[in-house]
């Protein structure tokens, strides 16, 4: 079967399911009208809209994107461009979630897949964070945690580790959503973004070992010093 | 040729309706005279038509029902069981996290794939604030992915020392927006968590919520 | 006894639609006259309340204090207005304003160009100014009204008329 032959099957597979992504297709230009976009431009968005979901790429967030410049008074021909490039982004990202074993994955993911690309993680990177998830409903947040904690300065490959690992290590998703905030914290108490990195990798070895800090390498029989994770707490 | 000439305090306290001290011939007939053109402009203004009714009502049944998630609007809030969670969290909190999250995991404890979706799932909504420091402004409002990008529906309020604040309930997860200073001005949050391209060439706060709301220091 | 704001917002989200009209009603007969004040144009003041209202409606999962439903509102309203003030950009020719000088008394002149004379000189002020002095001379609030409406102390409010005073006679001037 050659491409085209394949991209009508994909679309044809697409249109099946409602409130699929192509349904959500077909009223991009609606949306963008009743938000004050004038009609051309609504039109363009609506055709590169359609385009991308014969790609597999999710409309609604192509809409947002358009509605957002929109706010911010952004020229119609920068909208456009915008849309495309985040169109781009999206069906490289949602290859890269497929690969690693989502199917059908949620126009969620698939634009969280793409912020993180556009922070920068690389598509194998986006692979072991979904893999490590499993799921689309933990791998949209987990994507979210790993971009911010990289954009805070943790460096990509760390970020990366903390959230795969703490998926690994069966920790609930409410645990990571923290994580930003929590790094945005200490931050704020004065720690550089590599004393934050160490802090949040889980310890490693045995998981069924004493209280934190005993990870430290630290001689047996020496109490937790100051620089033991719960403390001290600056005011 | 017109002098600057501005009412004095019991001229202001006198079409205040309150008890006034002194005031010249002149003043009085200053202020008498812009009351009077005040009521002849308020007399002249008829009530808005009832049919104005009817057109809203149209376009409210066009809608069906309030509307919920899908694309510009996340909102997962039910009327009556918004669950309310702590806005501001000391550092105390922030720590207290960072034990449970480096606490070491026993094996038994760890769940299967649905419970820990259905754990994900739970806490829906949280109220989160915004905040900014802005003592010139005439207003300040919010605008973000959670809202479409609306201008003016989460307008802010200003406090004491020119912050500007509002509360708002947002789902779990990752939400990118900007302040909007006086209707024209976008502004960056400094206590977001981080700041990424918004693809126009300017940049986004991003702040990341979790059922705790956001944690601060 | 009619049902108060908070009652009909937790109908309407509850999914009876028709309700929301109880609150169009209420605040139409309650607002009106400070979108027309304000806006000035009689079209354009009824499609910003229009419009105020379709949003708000939208919005209606996010109204905080139920209870609160007008001061919500207001706020809407007022943003609505003034994106309405903002985009007509009128250049207001203030040689064409009869101040009616002096020497006549007011009662002498016609009322209708009293109010067009005020009218003119309200679009000089800048938006708070004109909706604080609406709120004071035109809506016959008192200040504490205005303070629920519009989430700002007091004090500020009485700045804002009482500039909006000084403004006025400056620009209506003839008396000395």
């Amino acid at each position: 079967m050659n491409g085209r032959g394949i991209r009508w099957v994909v679309l044809a597979a697409l249109m099946a399911a409602p409130g699929s992504l192509a349904a959500q297709a077909g009223s991009i230009e609606a949306r963008l009208t009743a938000r004050g976009l004038p009609a051309q431009l609504a039109q363009e968005v609506q055709r590169i809209a359609s385009d991308a979901v014969a790609q597999g790429v999710p409309a609604d967030p192509l809409a947002d994107k358009a509605i957002e410049g929109w706010a911010k008074h952004v020229s119609s021909e920068r909208i456009v461009s915008a849309v495309r490039q985040f169109a781009g982004r999206m069906a490289e990202a949602g290859a890269a979630v497929r690969a690693a074993g989502l199917e059908h994955p949620s126009g969620n993911v698939i634009a969280a897949a793409a912020e993180a690309m556009g922070g920068g993680l690389q598509p194998d990177q986006i692979q072991s964070v979904v893999r490590a998830a499993g799921t689309a409903e933990e791998a949209s947040p987990a994507l979210s945690v790993a971009t911010s904690l990289t954009a805070q300065g943790l460096g990509v490959k760390q970020a990366v580790t903390i959230v795969v690992e703490a998926m690994q290590h069966r920790r609930p998703m409410s645990q990571l959503l923290d994580l930003p905030s929590v790094a945005r914290s200490m931050h704020d108490q004065g720690m550089s973004p590599g004393e934050i990195g160490n802090r949040l990798l889980p310890p490693h070895g045995d998981d069924a070992g004493g209280p934190p800090g005993d990870k430290h390498d630290r001689p047996p029989g020496v109490p937790p010093g100051p620089d033991h994770p719960a403390g001290p707490l600056r005011p | 040729m017109t002098d600057r000439r501005a009412f004095g305090a019991d001229a202001h306290r006198y079409l205040d309706g309150e008890p006034f001290g002194e005031l010249s011939v002149e003043e009085r007939a200053a202020a008498d005279r812009l009351a009077n053109l005040a009521r002849a402009f308020a007399d002249r203004l008829e009530p808005v038509d009832a049919a104005l009714d009817e057109a809203v009502m149209a376009a409210v049944r066009r809608r069906g029902a309030v509307p919920v998630g899908h694309g510009a609007w996340h909102w997962v809030v039910s009327s009556h069981r918004v669950p309310v969670r702590p806005v501001w969290v000391a550092a105390l909190a922030a720590a207290a996290v960072l034990v449970l999250w480096l606490a070491p995991r026993r094996p038994e404890l760890s769940r299967s794939g649905a419970q820990r979706v259905a754990a994900a799932a739970a806490p829906d909504t949280v109220f989160v604030r915004f905040e900014l420091v802005a003592p010139e402004a005439r207003s300040v409002a919010v605008a973000g992915s959670f809202n479409g990008w609306r201008t003016d529906a989460l307008p802010m309020v200003r406090g004491a020392a020119g912050i500007w604040s509002i509360t708002v309930p947002l789902p779990i997860g990752e939400h990118r927006y900007e302040f909007v200073v006086d209707q024209t001005r976008w502004v960056a949050d400094p206590t977001a968590h981080s700041q990424v391209d918004d693809g126009f060439g300017g940049r986004n706060s991003v702040i990341v919520v979790g059922p705790k709301g956001l944690v601060r220091s | 006894m009619e049902p108060s704001d908070g009652t009909i917002v937790r109908r309407v989200l509850d999914g009876d639609v028709e309700q929301y009209r109880f609150l169009v009603e209420r605040y139409r007969e309650q607002f009106g006259r400070y979108a027309l004040a304000v806006v000035r144009d009689r079209d354009a003041a009824q499609d910003a309340m229009q419009e105020a209202f379709i949003r708000a409606f939208d919005a209606l999962a996010t109204c905080r204090n139920p209870d609160r439903f007008g001061a919500w509102f207001f706020r809407i309203l007022a943003n609505q207005c003034r994106n309405v003030v903002g985009r007509r950009h009128e250049a207001v020719d203030l040689e064409a304003v009869d101040p009616a000088g002096g020497e006549r008394a007011d009662a002498a002149v016609d009322r209708a160009e009293l109010a067009a004379t005020l009218e003119t000189a309200l679009a000089q002020l800048t938006p708070e100014q004109r909706e604080a002095f609406v709120m004071k001379h035109v809506e016959g609030r008192s200040y504490e009204e205005m303070a629920e409406l519009l989430g700002v102390g007091t004090d500020a409010l009485k700045m804002r008329v009482y500039r909006a005073r000084d403004m006025l006679r400056e620009l209506l001037g003839g008396m000395p």
